[in-house]
């Protein structure tokens, strides 16, 4: 139970960090200028997705040892 | 349509496409525990997909129009659904195969980074003007 518990906080402590850094990127950059806001999300997208596949399998991985 | 539209168009058809192909090996192929599975963990995938997407769609409009609500991108939500896919998973293991299941709910980044390399590849061997 402990175990899971660290392997999912861990993961969403990670991804909390690098999800406030890309949002932080991006949102600065759309409101400097909003004419570049289509590109702007699909990096910040892809940036968040693959970020969040890491906790995502930790999660799964938590249940499982469960 | 801008990029992030017509990105968020491809990603959705390319993840509907594959459901359709796990769903026809379940129904015809003898490996249904783990066409179930692919099939339970691309569904639930293809949801959170779409709400990423939904998600920083609203986040953009609202940098835009200095919307002051806070906006926030789901991450608890998403958790949340995969901790469902792999619940269901272990609860009924006799329907679902537990790899196909975690392969499953892989199966949308595969799709992002194929998409992005393809869409890179395409825009960066276009001649000007093109």
């Amino acid at each position: 139970m402990l175990a899971a518990a660290i392997a999912v906080g861990l993961g969403a402590l990670g991804a909390g960090i690098g999800n406030g850094l890309i949002v932080n990127g991006t949102v600065n950059g759309i409101a400097r200028q909003p004419e570049l806001r289509g590109t702007l999300q699909t990096t910040m997208f892809i940036g968040v997705a693959l970020v969040e596949a890491l906790p995502i399998i930790a999660v799964v991985i938590a249940f499982m040892s469960m | 349509m801008d990029n992030y539209t017509y990105m968020v168009s491809r990603q959705l058809k390319w993840m509907f496409y594959i459901l359709a192909i796990f769903v026809i090996g379940w129904g015809f192929t003898d490996y249904q525990t783990i066409f179930a599975g692919l099939i339970l963990g691309a569904g639930i995938s293809t949801f959170n997909l779409w709400l990423l997407q939904v998600k920083i769609n609203r986040l953009g409009q609202g940098v835009v129009e200095r919307d002051e609500k806070r906006r926030t991108l789901g991450m608890l939500t998403r958790f949340a659904t995969a901790a469902l896919a792999a619940a269901i998973g272990l609860q009924y293991p006799e329907v679902f195969n537990m790899i196909a299941v975690m392969i499953g709910l892989m199966t949308p980044y595969l799709v992002i980074i194929i998409d992005y390399f393809l869409t890179q590849t395409e825009l960066t061997t276009r001649k000007r003007g093109e």
